[in-house]
């Protein structure tokens, strides 16, 4: 089930290849299209993560952004539903994610938990409960 | 069964921070065209959540809670990212939101890449590209467009 998506999270970091990678290896996104210049900065990437898209690009002078690296908080985090969020921490926590809770079961009706990538973007993992992948499969 | 991601969210959602959510709320559906959907009212004008509808997608925002972290663009130097959105109509979209007032930071354009977009930042600072595709760009194309900037 891919919905047709519109809206697209769009992230700045200061080394985008190290991000694309880190990305790849810890959230399990895919890079589809990665376009770099030759002194290796990117300047469009998108990343699929079971069907949906982030796209990032490396800082540029005069852009307006920052890592959140040289920032005290974040203006916004990027929420995404997956099919299985205990598989998904599971896999999220052994490459190394810096987990800030859960996931737990959220009164809403989500379970949930939250990640830091490696330049301070925060991630939100999430899934509905009693969707396919419940959260009461607990298979290593 | 319950759908996953739920009816009317696509799988990945930017979840903005802002000082003022109400504001921000009818800001984003004044300006930008968004409707608004469920919103969780704290009181004292605190937003705890609240979603936006584009269509068959939304966004989510919530008021800044200093301990959580989050903070509004207003109190930052600068921002980690934008939100960019696809519209059927970008040319009207753009219309329509300058004439509400939107503060536009790089006018409609074609893209090399094959979009026709414009920027705009919002009440607090969080910066949007809108964007509609006009035109399919082979891989040739596009490296060829980019080696000429």
């Amino acid at each position: 089930m891919t919905e047709s998506q519109r809206v697209f999270p769009y992230l700045a970091y200061a080394d985008a290849p190290a991000a694309i990678d880190w990305l790849r290896r810890v959230f399990g996104f895919e890079p589809l299209d990665v376009q770099t210049i030759p002194d290796g900065r990117v300047v469009h990437a998108a990343l699929a993560l079971e069907g949906a898209q982030v796209m990032l690009a490396s800082l540029f002078d005069g852009g307006g952004y920052c890592s959140p690296q040289t920032l005290e908080a974040v203006p916004s985090h990027v929420l995404i539903h997956v099919e299985n969020v205990d598989a998904h921490f599971r896999q999220a926590e052994s490459a190394g994610a810096s987990i800030r809770y859960g996931p737990v079961d959220q009164p809403w009706g989500a379970r949930l938990y939250e990640a830091t990538d490696l330049e301070g973007h925060r991630w939100a993992f999430m899934q509905p409960q009693g969707s396919a992948s419940n959260s009461n499969e607990h298979t290593e | 069964m319950v759908q996953n991601p739920p009816e009317g969210n696509q799988r990945i959602i930017p979840y903005l921070a802002y000082a003022d959510g109400p504001a921000a709320v009818e800001f984003l559906c004044r300006v930008y065209g968004f409707e608004a959907g469920t919103q969780l009212d704290m009181g004292d004008g605190v937003l705890g959540h609240a979603e936006l509808h584009l269509d068959d997608n939304v966004v989510f925002l919530a008021t800044a809670f200093d301990e959580m972290g989050l903070a509004s663009p207003q109190s930052l130097s600068a921002v980690h990212g934008q939100v960019m959105v696809y519209v059927d109509d970008v040319d009207a979209h753009y219309e329509h939101a300058r004439g509400a007032g939107a503060e536009i930071t790089e006018e409609i354009a074609d893209q090399f890449y094959g979009d026709r977009s414009y920027r705009t930042v919002d009440l607090e600072g969080h910066q949007w590209v809108f964007t509609q595709h006009i035109r399919d760009v082979t891989p040739e194309e596009m490296a060829a467009a980019a080696a000429d900037m």
